[in-house]
C-alpha cells in the first residue's frame, strides 16, 4: 500500500479517522524497553517480599505463582544433581533441565500476563464462581 | 456470533456455554477454516505475538469463559490459538520415566494432532485434551468449535507432514542462541533458584534435542522471523537492540513478501540522516533475494530499533507490500501494542507485518473461492 517514493513527512498530519494518535500516544516507543529493564528488578524486590508478583488479583493466582516458584526452585536443584560427574550427558541430566525450562517459562508466561496484559487468568473462572477460596481477592498488602 | 458454513448454522460465539456442533459439510468448501502454523521454542502463550495477530482481525483475545483455568488455549472473535502442548502423549512424570524432553517427538501424539487440526479445518468441533503446564498432568478435554483462522503454536506444528499439509500458511520463530541465552537471563534471574551457570546449562542440555527436532522445521516455514544480536554497537550482547530478519519463500500462493523500494534488487537503507533524525544507534535495514534451504526467498531485515512515533512512520511508508488496508496502519497496530517487548523494534515490526500478510491471505481465498461474503465481524 505504501508509495516507494520519497515523500516528506509532517508529524502533526494524522494518517486515519481513529483516535489513537492523539498527542498523548505520540510517546517515545522505547516505553517497552524501559519496562522490560525495570521487570526484572522488581520482580526481585516482589519475590523477597514472599507475596506474588505484579497483578495477581485472586489467590488462585498467587498460589500458582507462588507454585511455579518452588517447581522452578526445586527442579534447579535436581538438575543440578542429575547432571553430576559422568551423568552430565544423560538422557535424565537432559530431562531435568527441559523440567526447569517448562517451569521458568510457565512463570514467565504468568508474569507477562499480569503485568503487561493485565489479565488474571482466573478473571473469567473467578467471574462464575465467586465464593471459591481460590477467588478470595487481596486488597493491599494482604497476604 | 453465527456464521454460516456449508448450508449448515452454527454458532460458535467464544463465551457462549451452548455450542452446535456443525455437521460435516466436507472439507472443500469457501468456508474452510484457515490454518496457520507457528514454531518457536517460548512455550505456550507467546501472547504477544499472538495478541498482535489477532489484533489485526479486531477484538481482544482471552483464554475461554467458563472452563478450565489453566488451559493453554486463546480465544478472540475470529481465532483460536491451540498450545500443542496439548498434544503430548506423555505428561512430565511419563517423560521423565521414558527419559524424553518435550522437545522429542515421542513425547507428542501426532496422530490426534493430526485428526483434530484435520475435523477442526472441515469444520468439525473437537475436545482437546488440556497440558497443564502447573501440574505437569493432562487435564480433562475442552470442546473446541471450528474458527474462522486456527493457528497451531508449539514446538512441532511442521514436524509431522501431514498435519504440515494443513496449514495454509507457517512461521518459524528462530533465536540465535546468543539472543536465547540474553532473553533468558532477562527472564530468569529475578527467579529464586536461578543463577548464570543454570541458565546456561539449561540451553545447553536441550540444545541436542532442540538441534535435532525442532530446528529443522524452519525450512518448511513460509516465513521465518530470525533474531540475532546487533551489528550496530560493538560486543554487545545484552540482546536489547536486535537485528531481526524476515525471510519470506518465493512463490507461496496468495503470500507476496514484503520488500524495500524496488522488488528483487539488493538494498542497504539508513533511514536516519537530514530527514529522520534518530538516536542511537539509529536503523539499518537490508533486503534482498536469497536462497533459503534451497528455496528462492527475500530478506528483508531491520537492525536497531525505533525511539519515535515519526521514525515508524517514516519506515513504513518506504515499505512496499505491506497489505495494509490505509497508511499509517502498520504504526497503528504496533502503537496499539506498544507495552508489549519488541515493539520498538523488528520483532515487533515483523509480527505485525505478519498479522496483515494472514489477513490479506484470508481475504484472497474468500474471493478466489466461490464469491461468499465474509461474514464475521470485524471491529
Amino acid at each position: 500500500m505504501a508509495s516507494s517514493s520519497i515523500t516528506p513527512l509532517n508529524l502533526s498530519s494524522s494518517f486515519s479517522s481513529r483516535p489513537i494518535l492523539s498527542p498523548s500516544t505520540i510517546t517515545s516507543l522505547g516505553a517497552a524497553t524501559r519496562r522490560q529493564e525495570k521487570r526484572p528488578r522488581a520482580a526481585t524486590v516482589k519475590a523477597m517480599g514472599g507475596g506474588g508478583g505484579g497483578g495477581a488479583k485472586y489467590k488462585g493466582t498467587k498460589m500458582r505463582e507462588a507454585r511455579l516458584r518452588e517447581i522452578i526452585e526445586e527442579k534447579v536443584a535436581e538438575a543440578k544433581e542429575a547432571c553430576e560427574g559422568e551423568a552430565a550427558a544423560s538422557a535424565e541430566c537432559r530431562v531435568a533441565w527441559d523440567e526447569v525450562e517448562e517451569a521458568s517459562q510457565a512463570k514467565a508466561h504468568l508474569r507477562l500476563k499480569l503485568e503487561v496484559l493485565r489479565q488474571d487468568p482466573l478473571e473469567s473462572f473467578c467471574g462464575d464462581n465467586p465464593e471459591t477460596d481460590e477467588c478470595h481477592v487481596f486488597d493491599g498488602d494482604e497476604e | 456470533m453465527m456464521t454460516k458454513r456449508g448450508g449448515v448454522i452454527v454458532q460458535n460465539h467464544p463465551s457462549s456455554p451452548c455450542v452446535l456442533i456443525c455437521s460435516a459439510t466436507g472439507g472443500s468448501g469457501s468456508d474452510d477454516t484457515l490454518v496457520i502454523g507457528l514454531a518457536a521454542d517460548s512455550g505456550c502463550g507467546k501472547s504477544t505475538f499472538m495478541r498482535r495477530l489477532t489484533s489485526v482481525f479486531g477484538g481482544g483475545a482471552g483464554p475461554p469463559k467458563g472452563g478450565n483455568p489453566d488451559s493453554n488455549t486463546l480465544i478472540s472473535d475470529t481465532t483460536t490459538v491451540i498450545c500443542l502442548d496439548d498434544y503430548h502423549a506423555l505428561d512430565r512424570t511419563g517423560r521423565k520415566e521414558k527419559g524424553v524432553t518435550a522437545l522429542d517427538p515421542r513425547a507428542n501424539d501426532f496422530d490426534l494432532m493430526y485428526e483434530q487440526v484435520k475435523a477442526l479445518k472441515e469444520g468439525k468441533a473437537v475436545e482437546k485434551p488440556i497440558y497443564n503446564h502447573i501440574t505437569g498432568h493432562l487435564d480433562p478435554p475442552e470442546l473446541i468449535v471450528p474458527p474462522k483462522i486456527l493457528v497451531i503454536e508449539g514446538l512441532h506444528p511442521m514436524f509431522d507432514p501431514r498435519v504440515r499439509d494443513l496449514l495454509d500458511f507457517s512461521i518459524y520463530l528462530d533465536i540465535s542462541n546468543d539472543v536465547k541465552f540474553a532473553w533468558k537471563i532477562q527472564r530468569d534471574m529475578a527467579e529464586r533458584g536461578h543463577s548464570l551457570e543454570s541458565i546456561k546449562a539449561s540451553i545447553e542440555a536441550r540444545k541436542p534435542d532442540f538441534d535435532a527436532y525442532i530446528d529443522p522445521q524452519k525450512q518448511y516455514a513460509d516465513a521465518v522471523i530470525e533474531v540475532l544480536l546487533t551489528q550496530l554497537i560493538p560486543d554487545d550482547n545484552e540482546g536489547k537492540v536486535l537485528r531481526v530478519k524476515l525471510i519470506m519463500k518465493e512463490g507461496v500462493k496468495y503470500f507476496k513478501p514484503v520488500y524495500l523500494f524496488d522488488e528483487g534488487s539488493t538494498i542497504s537503507w539508513v533511514p536516519c540522516g537530514r530527514k529522520l533524525t534518530c538516536s542511537y544507534p539509529g536503523i539499518n535495514f537490508f533486503y534482498s533475494p536469497d536462497t533459503y534451504f534451497g528455496h528462492e526467498v527475500s530478506v528483508l531485515e531491520m537492525d536497531g530499533q525505533f525511539d519515535r512515533l515519526n521514525e515508524l512512520i517514516y519506515v513504513e511508508s518506504h515499505l512496499s507490500n505491506l497489505s495494509t488496508k490505509f497508511y499509517g496502519e502498520i504504526t497503528q497496530q504496533m502503537l496499539k501494542h506498544s507495552d508489549f517487548p519488541g515493539s520498538n523494534n523488528g520483532t515487533g515490526l515483523f509480527q505485525t507485518i505478519i498479522g496483515l500478510k494472514i489477513r490479506d491471505l484470508l481475504e484472497q481465498i474468500v474471493a478466489t473461492k466461490t464469491g461468499a461474503p465474509l461474514e464475521a465481524a470485524k471491529a
